[in-house]
């Protein structure tokens, strides 16, 4: 009998860490990414990665606080298992990383050393200077390299994954790629394929990801008949620096360290900034958030300067979006000691110097909660059996997905540094299932008719000889993806309301048909990136369709989905008694709206690329729901009303901890 | 906003790119007229290109080719031959490279490597220069171990630096020691007998200021350095550290401000007493 | 494909690669370090550089054995395998115009110019081979004009050939000290005694004031010769040969003395 093989699409934190497992468990792995590996997406994670540690464990810290902050800060749309599971291991993983030879930071000891991060009280965060996530993948990277010298994975960087090979049961045998130098298209016949593609960041034009997170492999796998989960969960972070080609991080502990938001009272005052009196500029956060100010939670902070730009058309500038981010009030020796690392990518990039001009920063997509669904089988007390070939495993039999293209762990909204651990520990998980998997199978896929393989690689071909020989015309790609950009950005980030969605929804119509026809300015055969760019440019629509119309019909408030249309209301009543009644009214509303909307999206592909959704419950069986109240009025109320509806009506044991 | 040697507001600049259609065509400089705007990097000066498909004379023309992916220099993608100097493309500012020279942007590929298109390269002997030193910790293997052994702070500090190394290949563009090795394809060949042949090439030749440092930052690790040795067998064979001509301008090009200089010399220390200690003790023939 | 031979030196390189970066410095550098020395003996007169010669040529047979086993031989391989290194790289000081740079760039400039200093320099003096017909063709242009039982007289004379004879051994011997003392700092690397910048910038100021003095020594050597009143230096030395070879300090070989010295003595016998 010939070897099994895997085929892993990605090699990004998941795909090496899922390949560096296979690899021990003697599986061979054929491994495709679109750019050396070593290049992927995550090196750009800069904060840290999270797991209960001795320390926290002390103060009080537990696996279950870790998973619970994760579920209440993804507003419960998580399923369960799978996050207690990953909390459980997250302590597992940092100690693997380390003797990956990972540098963290140390303590004087000699210990890990550990910062605090958003949505937690303890001190979780494992970090190497500013740049984990390169530290981290450059450590998988090198056991990868390891197994590529010992002839247990073959590597193929820049061949872009074209779509899975089903066979005639329905299950995924193989994968179709593209050689990106010589447009070779072929097939790889493969017994499990997984996909470890990372997010879909482009179809938002410019964003904080890099410039293959173009989510066309996880959208081929949809289009292919691969469900598609929570599409329309995509964070936004506050604070980037918008460039004309990326938007580019700055990190929270600006403001942290006492950073003032606030755009000239004038719409695009024209003066320098440092000619601006007090008088003159809107602190607009601190204003409108006097208790907590600049620090106000990253959603919110999020909402208010995109609504002060869009809404209120006070953008510093014209043509572009931004506010001030001003540390120019504290003294540079400060500045340097502090906050040294991050104002010089600001200095480098921009050219300007944010210890003396105010930085011009503006929200920008960030990470996407949804991806490929995918299945796991629980244990009888919570968490995900070991082993299982149902673990990560999509719609589609023998194909899974891992990392960020999968659409477990965040929820609603994702808590910083609790990617990292995701992709690595999701691809850890997998390997050992998969491994069941190849056991329980009684042909390798390599055995199986050429024909399958044959048709998957002409209906490719097919697919690229047709774009190159269309004719040239004025519409372009790049043209059509800067237009789908600034309709996703517009109407499926920030502030959604139904009116702008549907005109998206209908403007996506529009681009998608202009897609299908736009010329293509390289006709060439050789590293024609033109090509492979319009090809990704329209396995975008499937995405960018779903994400508008998951968006469009939850009609609700969650997480990182926010429609203003659709928001609690604060508690208006100035008296106790009245206040009480309230927060009993606005607890119905909560569970009234739990009921309908504590749901999965999911979607499937039909017919030209146009999804059809359907709602799935979520595995709530650990922690029950309760409200997200940062900053509401009146919202220590509504707690207390809402502990003492739990108290009384919970099957859950857990929930009073 | 930027003004042009008369004084006046630049509307527009010249773009040169050394464009090559295939690795066996002759390379030709193509113009291209970009409308000015603040902010720019050679970047979006590419993304325009593609837009635009348009050249200097108005000619219609295909995108350039070029390889691109955080856009936040920690990714090592994109290094290209930026008016003669090697760079990331995205961290170069139209604003100051303008500045520097007459408003005029030149764009090369990098001359030590293969070009595959336009400004796209083949890098593989980077990453198989890794190969070749062993640029890994010899784990046992991925269970739970528990933690790694407790490391001093100091180390740490020492490691990092080293460990950013986005093998983005100036250090070796700029090496006046590091040549370019170019393997043709032979007709009969498969292509695991071409890819052999062409590792076999790489072996022979200089591994670069890079993997030295990588090998050094390998052999202070606490479990790293068990295998030690073969590192420094690797660093001593063929094409290793002995071909480094101390010109140093890896370090002065490195954009990550890695001391590769100081690697250079650690390893040319192990590699000093590894050989006099391999040749009294070792009953190696 | 590779020959056995280039296979060896590929298996060999490293060992080669060292062995060449010592060779600069022992013998080679050392060598010539002494050299200079010797020669610049000539600013104490006459006498003291010729004592030296004397002592130097006293070791009479075996002398060729030093000669090549410590001077010649070294010397090949370090310039013939220099020569070899410099093809393998492509200097690129045009686009990189840092210091390092640039003194790496020099040191490959006066490693060919030291090459060619040394190889005119050595027929010039020593006359490369001592063998019958060579010698007469050497002297017939000019060459071998160092005799060493007339150390001082033949040798400043061949200074003073030409006004450009001092200026051309100024430029060849800068050439040779300047390669010697960076080359002594990139060894430094090489072998990894200094390792950081910090270090290495120690390191350069040591090398720079080891050229410097080296250089001052050359450039008495020079002076001396070049302001040598070669008629009387003949007459001493030929005293000083006829007396050294009474007292048995040397071995007589007329071979060793100049043609005019030898005919001065010719000349005496026949008087006497």
């Amino acid at each position: 009998m010939t070897k099994q093989r895997v085929a892993v699409i990605g090699g990004g934190l998941a795909g090496l860490s899922a390949t560096m497992k296979l690899c021990e468990l003697g599986i061979e792995v054929d491994l495709f990414s679109m750019v050396p590996v070593k290049r992927s997406h995550s090196v750009c994670a800069q904060g840290g990665i999270n797991s209960c540690n001795d320390q926290t464990r002390q103060l009080g810290d537990s696996e279950w606080k870790h998973f619970d902050d994760t579920i209440y800060g993804g507003d419960f749309l998580n399923h369960q298992p799978p996050v207690m599971e990953m909390a459980l291991w997250a302590p597992k993983v940092i100690d693997l990383m380390d003797r990956l030879g990972v540098p963290f930071n140390r303590t004087q000891e000699g210990f890990i050393d550990r910062r605090r991060f958003g949505g937690t009280l303890y001190k979780r965060t494992a970090f190497a200077g500013a740049t984990t996530g390169q530290q981290l993948l450059y450590g998988l990277d090198e056991q990868v390299r390891r197994w590529e010298s010992a002839g247990m994975v073959r590597k193929f960087e820049y061949w872009d994954f074209q779509g899975p090979v089903i066979g005639a049961d329905g299950a995924c045998c193989g994968v179709v790629a593209q050689d990106m130098t010589s447009m070779e298209i072929r097939s790889f016949p493969a017994d499990v394929v997984i996909i470890a593609s990372g997010g879909p960041g482009l179809i938002y034009g410019r964003s904080t990801m890099s410039m293959m997170c173009n989510g066309a492999a996880a959208s081929r796998c949809f289009q292919a008949g691969a469900k598609y989960g929570n599409g329309e969960f995509i964070q936004v972070h506050p604070t980037a620096i918008p460039g004309a080609d990326k938007l580019r991080l700055m990190s929270e502990s600006a403001r942290g360290e006492g950073g003032r938001v606030w755009v000239p009272r004038t719409a695009h005052d024209e003066r320098s900034p440092q000619d601006i009196p007090d008088a003159e500029r809107y602190y607009f956060l601190e204003e409108r958030y006097p208790e907590y100010g600049n620090l106000v939670p990253r959603d919110i902070a999020t909402r208010e300067i995109f609504d002060i730009c869009v809404n209120e058309g006070l953008s510093v500038e014209k043509n572009k979006l931004c506010v001030y981010l001003d540390l120019t009030h504290i003294s540079k020796s400060e500045l340097d000691r502090k906050l040294g690392g991050i104002l010089d990518i600001y200095q480098k990039f921009q050219g300007v110097d944010p210890r003396v001009n105010p930085m011009k920063i503006f929200p920008a997509v960030h990470y996407s909660m949804g991806g490929l669904w995918a299945d796991y089988e629980r244990t009888a007390d919570g968490g995900l059996v070991v082993g299982s070939p149902v673990n990560q495993q999509t719609s589609i039999e023998n194909m899974y997905a891992i990392g960020e293209c999968d659409y477990h762990y965040h929820g609603a909204n994702r808590l910083g540094a609790n990617s990292l651990l995701s992709c690595i520990f999701s691809g850890l998980f997998v390997a050992p299932g998969i491994q069941t998997r190849l056991e329980s199978m009684s042909m390798p896929a390599s055995e199986q008719s050429s024909t399958v393989f044959e048709k998957a690689v002409e209906k490719h071909q097919k697919r690229h000889d047709d774009l190159l020989a269309r004719e040239k015309n004025d519409d372009n790609p790049y043209q059509i993806h800067e237009e789908l950009g600034d309709v996703m950005t517009k109407a499926a980030t920030v502030v959604r309301r139904n009116d702008q969605l549907s005109a998206a929804y209908e403007k996506i119509d529009e681009l998608f048909e202009r897609a299908q026809k736009c010329g293509l300015s390289d006709s060439g055969n050789w590293t024609n990136q033109n090509v492979l760019f319009t090809k990704a440019l329209i396995d975008m629509f499937p995405l960018a369709r779903t994400i508008v119309k998951g968006a469009l019909q939850r009609d609700e408030c969650r997480g990182a989905h926010y429609k203003p249309e659709f928001a609690m209301p604060a508690l208006e009543s100035e008296d106790e008694a009245g206040r009480l009644q309230e927060a009993e009214k606005w607890c119905d509303k909560f569970e009234a709206n739990n009921k309908k909307w504590l749901k999965s999206t999911v979607a499937t592909c039909g017919a030209d690329g146009v999804p059809e959704l359907e709602y799935e419950d979520v595995d709530t069986s650990l922690l029950p729901p309760r409200p997200r109240l940062y900053g509401l009025v009146g919202g220590e109320i509504i707690e207390k009303v809402w502990r003492g509806r739990i108290a009384n009506t919970s099957p859950h044991p857990a929930a009073i901890t | 906003m930027i003004k042009n040697v008369y004084g006046e507001n630049l509307t527009s600049f010249t773009v040169k790119v050394r464009r090559q259609a295939s690795p066996d065509s002759q390379s030709y400089w193509e113009a291209f007229n970009i409308p000015y705007q603040a902010d720019l990097n050679v970047i979006s000066v590419l993304q325009q290109i593609a837009k635009m498909s348009k050249n200097a004379k108005g000619e219609s023309t295909t995108p350039v080719a070029w390889d691109c992916g955080c856009l936040e220099e920690v990714c090592g993608a994109c290094t290209m031959v930026i008016n003669g100097r090697v760079r990331q493309s995205c961290s170069a500012l139209v604003d100051n490279i303008l500045d520097e020279n007459n408003d005029v942007l030149r764009l090369e590929p990098m001359s030590k490597f293969p070009v595959i298109r336009d400004l796209v390269v083949d890098r593989s002997r980077v990453f198989r220069a890794l190969q070749k030193i062993k640029a890994w910790v010899p784990v046992d293997g991925y269970y739970d171990m528990g933690a790694g052994p407790k490391q001093d702070r100091k180390r740490q500090e020492q490691a990092y630096p080293l460990s950013e190394c986005m093998s983005c290949g100036c250090c070796l563009e700029a090496c006046p020691q590091y040549l370019k090795v170019e393997t043709q394809r032979e007709s009969d060949e498969t292509d695991e007998q071409f890819e052999d042949r062409k590792n076999a090439e790489y072996d022979k030749n200089f591994v670069g200021a890079h993997a030295i440092n990588q090998a050094m930052l390998f052999n202070s690790n606490p479990t790293g350095k068990m295998i030690s040795g073969e590192r420094l067998d690797a660093l001593t064979d063929e094409g290793g550290i002995q071909i480094c001509g101390n010109a140093q301008n890896c370090v002065a090009v490195c954009p990550k401000e890695i001391p590769l200089t100081t690697s250079i010399a650690k390893a040319g220390r192990a590699a000093t007493i590894h050989k006099i200690k391999k040749f009294f003790d070792s009953n190696e023939k | 494909m590779d020959s056995s031979e280039t296979n060896f030196f590929r298996k060999h390189e490293f060992l080669i690669r060292r062995l060449h970066s010592l060779s600069g410095l022992l013998p080679v550098g050392a060598y010539m370090i002494v050299h200079l020395l010797t020669n610049a003996s000539i600013l104490n007169g006459v006498e003291s550089f010729q004592n030296l010669v004397y002592q130097i040529h006293s070791l009479g047979k075996i002398l060729w054995i030093v000669e090549w086993g410590f001077i010649f031989l070294p010397l090949l391989f370090h310039a013939g395998f220099g020569v070899v290194i410099i093809m393998g790289s492509k200097s690129n000081t045009s686009q990189y115009s840092y210091v390092a740079n640039w003194r790496y760039r020099m040191q490959r400039i006066t490693g060919m110019v030291a090459l060619l200093f040394i190889g005119f320099h050595v027929l010039h003096m020593h006359g490369w081979f001592h063998v019958g017909f060579w010698k007469t063709f050497a002297h017939a242009i000019g060459m071998a004009q160092f005799s060493p039982y007339n150390a001082a007289s033949t040798a400043g004379e061949a200074m003073q050939s030409t006004i450009l004879m001092p200026v051309f051994y100024f430029v060849g011997i800068a050439a040779c000290v300047y390669h010697l003392a960076n080359g002594v700092w990139t060894m430094g690397i090489t072998w990894g005694v200094w390792t950081t910048p910090q270090a290495q910038k120690r390191a350069t100021i040591a090398c720079a004031g080891l050229g410097g003095f080296v250089m001052i020594v050359a450039i008495s050597a020079l002076v001396g010769f070049c302001t040598l009143d070669t008629d009387k230096a003949q007459e001493r030395e030929i005293e000083m040969y006829q007396e050294s070879v009474n007292v048995g300090r040397i071995i007589e070989n007329e071979e060793k003395l100049s043609k005019p010295a030898q005919k001065k003595i010719k000349r005496e016998r026949r008087r006497k």
